[in-house]
């Protein structure tokens, strides 16, 4: 397997002297699914801007499938690392829905029959057929998201990089979104994702790096979400169903690892009964009011 | 939603005009805007008028759609209609408080209004009956420079964006009991809150050329389009053209 992606000692302040990324080391697998978490203002989106070259940085080192992204050939990373802005309407900038999507295969320089055949795939595999000729000022916010996914994925990026993918996208739109990644995850494209919609991480991805101008934190979601120090620290949240057996484990709940998803809720909870002969049993006890006011206490923001 | 002026509104009607080949319907138009400018005498230029309106009648676009239109342009030309009898020297018709109107002065007036008022009409035709994605493609594919087509573009696609920030943020200085009057605090509100639009813009406009440069923007450009010229195409444009010039030698001869 190789490295798709791999910084080394990045640093990074914007002219006006902020400080947004202190010694960022951070190394990708290719066909990877990984998050990055962190506080607004952590640095997330500036780190993003980083992985295509449009930061240019010499201060460190970002390397796409080991070249360095300041030494190679600007389309040999441009081919590689797809980046999907937060903003649909910064992304979506030519008259119809045809040209935006068919804007990165031209300026690759491919022939008329390959953008078109590129353009159909991407807009099949969002949904968008038909939307060829519609322009995007008059799409809805869901339109326009998957629309500026299609405008990215017709240049067949092998890294696909998306900032907070499903911020204002109502139920259908966010999970419709989210089997598009992960079916092009599943085609081999290495996802990073930056995100505070902490209930999509564990469908989304299964590594967390947690940063906050420099890496806090590193590792798979359930070690991430089981240290509590580290996610207040860094205004982080853990799923509802987490917190709902942690409040369950008060009342007697035996279970080692915590469901992150309602699928694995209702796993856990069908092996639990499984074994415990057809039943589970809850009840209170002694400590049951101090451990729940403990688990209460965990997860509070507004007061200290 | 703000009422833009969206001037290819009825671009989806049906007409002969409609159908024209987007390439040679502005070349043909264009040309004939430019003979029937160019012509000097007033009964030429009324065969110009009725020619246009005859254009702007068989594109079928609404009429107080094109009123609309033509309304806004004449506040230009009438200034020019009224001015023009008192300042040219010629033979006198008769004097208003002591001012001489002239009969050179009038036919000129009335020369610039015809001219004036045929360009515009015909605008509508050239441009109303293509939806403004096409145009801008047609240009693309006339050759204009590619600099002036992207320019075109980009205020095409971003003057909604605009409006709509716009409008975001107007409703929250009104919500905040902000009402426009011409104080000096009101004013300077506008004013600051204009300010406030411009360095929005420029914002989004750097994110907008990182989001190209991120999917290989050099500079240039192109754009798939599919243009056919069919017979009737040139027909039409030959018949456009043709009545430009024919105008011209007419009014060379007599
Ligand atoms: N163009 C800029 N000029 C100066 N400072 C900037 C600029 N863009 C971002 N910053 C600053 O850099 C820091 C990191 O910003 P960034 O946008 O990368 O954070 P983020 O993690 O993406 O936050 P969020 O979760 O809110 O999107 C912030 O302190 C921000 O104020
Ligand atoms: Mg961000």
């Amino acid at each position: 397997m190789r490295e798709a992606v791999t910084t080394r000692n990045l640093n990074y302040s914007y002219p006006d002297g902020t400080i947004a990324l202190n010694n960022i080391n951070i190394t990708i697998q290719e066909g990877e699914r990984v998050a990055i978490v962190g506080p607004n203002g952590a640095g997330k989106t500036t780190f993003l801007l980083h992985l295509n070259g449009i930061l240019q940085n010499t201060d460190g080192e970002v390397k796409i499938f080991g070249k360095n992204v300041n030494e190679a050939e600007r389309e040999d990373i441009i081919k590689n690392v797809g980046v999907v802005f937060q903003d649909p309407d910064d992304q979506l900038f030519m008259p119809t829905i045809f040209d935006d999507v068919a804007f990165g295969p031209m300026n690759l320089e491919l022939n008329e029959n390959e953008v078109r055949r590129r353009v159909k795939n991407s807009l099949t595999r969002l949904g968008l057929t038909g939307y060829d000729e519609r322009c995007s000022h008059h799409l809805s916010y869901g339109e326009k998201k998957r629309a500026s996914l299609a405008a990215v994925i017709s240049m067949e990026p092998r890294i696909l990089v998306l900032d907070e993918p499903t911020a204002n996208l109502d139920p259908k739109s966010r999970a419709e979104l989210i089997k598009i990644i992960n079916e092009l995850n599943r085609d081999g494209v290495t996802i990073i994702i930056t995100t505070h919609d902490i209930n999509a991480v564990p469908e989304l991805v299964d590594r967390v790096y947690v940063l906050n101008r420099t890496i806090i934190a590193e590792g798979i979601i359930r070690e991430i979400f089981s240290d509590a120090k580290l996610l207040k620290e860094n205004h982080l949240e853990v799923p509802e169903v987490f917190k709902l057996f942690e409040v369950l484990k008060c009342f007697g709940y035996n279970c080692e690892e915590l469901p992150l998803s309602i699928n694995e809720a209702i796993e856990n909870l069908t092996k639990t009964i499984g074994t415990n002969g057809g039943h589970i049993h809850l009840h209170i006890h002694e400590h049951t009011h101090e451990e729940t006011e403990k688990v209460k206490h965990k997860y509070r923001y507004d007061h200290h | 939603m703000l009422d833009y002026p969206r001037i290819d509104r009825f671009a989806y009607l049906n007409s002969m005009i409609h159908r024209f080949d987007p390439r040679a319907k502005i070349i043909a138009f264009l040309f004939l805007i430019f003979s029937i400018v160019g012509l000097s005498e007033v009964k030429f230029a009324l065969v110009g008028l009725l020619a246009s309106i005859f254009f702007l009648v068989l594109s079928r676009l609404p009429l107080r759609f094109a009123l609309r239109h033509i309304k806004w342009v004449s506040l230009f030309i009438i200034p020019f209609f009224i001015i023009m009898p008192f300042t040219m020297e010629g033979t006198e018709i008769c004097t208003i408080h002591g001012l001489k109107v002239t009969y050179e002065g009038v036919e000129y007036g009335v020369l610039i209004t015809l001219r004036a008022l045929s360009a515009v009409i015909l605008i509508l035709p050239m441009i109303a009956t293509t939806r403004f994605e096409e145009t801008i493609k047609a240009l693309e594919r006339l050759r204009v420079p590619s600099i002036m087509v992207q320019m075109l573009m980009f205020t095409y696609r971003y003057i909604f964006v605009f409006g709509e920030e716009w409008e975001r943020m107007w409703r929250a200085i009104e919500s905040r009991g902000f009402r426009l009057r011409t104080t000096l605090y009101a004013l300077r509100t506008m004013g600051r809150a204009m300010g406030m639009l411009f360095v929005k813009s420029y914002e989004r406009s750097e994110r907008v050329y990182n989001a190209m440069r991120s999917r290989g923007y050099t500079g240039h450009q192109r754009t798939l389009a599919e243009f056919n010229l069919q017979k009737s195409d040139l027909v039409l444009s030959a018949l456009i053209i043709s009545l430009g010039i024919i105008l011209h030698i007419i009014q060379g001869v007599a």
